[in-house]
Parts: structure tokens; C-alpha cells; sequence
């Protein structure tokens, strides 16, 4: 057996899969949107869609291989598109300050407190989900309600 | 009796180039960057969020909440 090093090379394009999915399996489409947004509702995203990414987390738990827990995985996609739909629909300026205000800030939640603040009380209003930090110590105030916090953002 | 301002002209030059290639850099980072601060401190998660930002909108500091993404595999070649 011939046991000489081969070492790879790294190519200079990414690899695209060409063949696409089997027409038994329904198309979803891809969340669309980009990291700041994403960051901007990430939280109500764990609010709005425990279940779902609860469901899939186990799924993945019990098995790596992706074929198995493919429709799990459509159900979050799927929540996640709602949500992000929802939000633009009934909060977009607070929403669009909110992750204008965090490209600003080399995406950190702490210098952006003021426009999230506005984001969390109209979802509160009008879809009623509410931003928890999951692993708060029971009698903590949670960071993004600490009116002065101790430590601020990167001197510019 | 005279002020020696000429000695000034020093501060004053050492202020102004200090100040000319302090303001040039920045214009130049925030050009790069779509009038945006550059990110900073970015770690692997944030890398792989910016090359997605990237095949999606085509820059890593423009976003949107409008297209469908495709996903790409890190392959490298054997043999």
C-alpha cells in the first residue's frame, strides 16, 4: 500500500453543488437576509420559533447525516421567513435603525441599546414576543434592560 | 517686545500632517468599506457571516433581507 503525503490543495473557487435537490422534496426558499439583520432579530427569532428549532436540535442530536432531519429543518427555514416578513411588515423603521445603527458598531448590541429598546417595545406591541437572554441568573437584570452598564463600546 | 511666533510653525506643521494623513486613512477605510466603519476583531463565525454577506449581495458590508442564498462547500483538492 503506497502510504506517501498527498497534501491537498485549497482551490481558489468555492465548490458549488450542481446537481440539485430530488423533486420529492419541497422547495423552501433560503432566508434571504444578511448578518445584520439577522443579528437584529435573532432573539425574536428564538422567541417566535422555539418549537421548531427545539424539534430540530434534538433531530440533529440523534443524527449527524443531513438527509435525516430535512423537514425539521424546512419547518425552521420556514418560521424564520415568517417572522422576518412579520417584523418588516409591522416594525420595518425600528427594525432598519436597529441593524443600521449595529453595521455601525461592528455588530456588537451594546452601543445600539437606544434603537433596540424601540424594536423590542413595538414587537412587544404589535406581535408580543419579547427579547429574554436565556441563562440570566434568576435575580440579574438582564444586560439590554441595565439603564447604565458599566462597560461601553471600543474607544474610536 | 516681538512674539517669536516662527517657532510655532513647527507645532503647527507637525498638527496639520499628523492631522492630513490621520483623516486620509479613514476616508480610505470607510471608502472601503460602503462609509461604514471596517469590522474589527472578526472571528470565524463572523468570517463565514461576511463571505455569505458577500455571495448574497456581492460585498461583505452590504445588506438586504431580500434574496435566496446557495450554499457553498469549503473543498480542497486531494491527490
Amino acid at each position: 500500500m503506497n502510504s506517501s503525503f498527498h497534501p491537498g490543495e485549497s482551490s481558489s473557487h468555492p465548490f458549488h453543488e450542481p446537481t440539485p435537490l430530488p423533486y420529492s422534496i419541497p422547495k423552501v426558499n433560503e432566508v434571504g437576509a444578511t448578518s445584520a439583520p439577522l443579528k437584529s432579530s435573532a432573539f425574536f427569532i428564538g422567541a417566535y420559533c422555539k418549537e421548531f428549532n427545539e424539534d430540530f436540535m434534538l433531530c440533529k442530536a440523534e443524527n449527524r447525516e443531513p438527509a435525516h432531519c430535512l423537514k425539521e429543518g424546512r419547518r425552521v427555514t420556514r418560521c424564520a421567513i415568517d417572522l422576518i416578513n412579520k417584523m418588516r411588515e409591522n416594525c420595518l423603521q425600528q427594525f432598519e435603525a436597529h441593524w443600521n445603527c449595529l453595521e455601525l458598531n461592528n455588530q456588537q448590541y451594546g452601543p445600539c441599546r437606544k434603537p433596540e429598546r424601540a424594536l423590542n417595545k413595538c414587537m412587544f406591541e404589535k406581535l408580543g414576543l419579547v427579547k429574554t437572554i436565556p441563562g440570566t441568573a434568576p435575580g440579574q437584570t438582564p444586560i439590554h434592560e441595565v439603564d447604565n452598564p458599566l462597560y461601553g463600546r471600543m474607544q474610536k | 517686545m516681538p512674539v517669536p511666533w516662527e517657532a510655532l510653525i513647527p507645532f503647527g506643521l507637525v498638527t496639520a500632517l499628523f492631522g492630513t494623513a490621520g483623516t486620509l486613512l479613514n476616508v480610505s477605510k470607510r471608502a472601503q468599506n460602503q462609509g461604514k466603519p471596517p469590522r474589527y476583531h472578526i472571528d470565524s463565525w463572523e468570517e463565514m457571516m461576511m463571505d455569505r454577506d458577500q455571495r448574497l449581495t456581492g460585498h461583505a458590508r452590504k445588506q438586504t433581507v431580500c434574496f435566496e442564498t446557495s450554499s457553498v462547500w469549503y473543498a480542497e483538492r486531494t491527490q
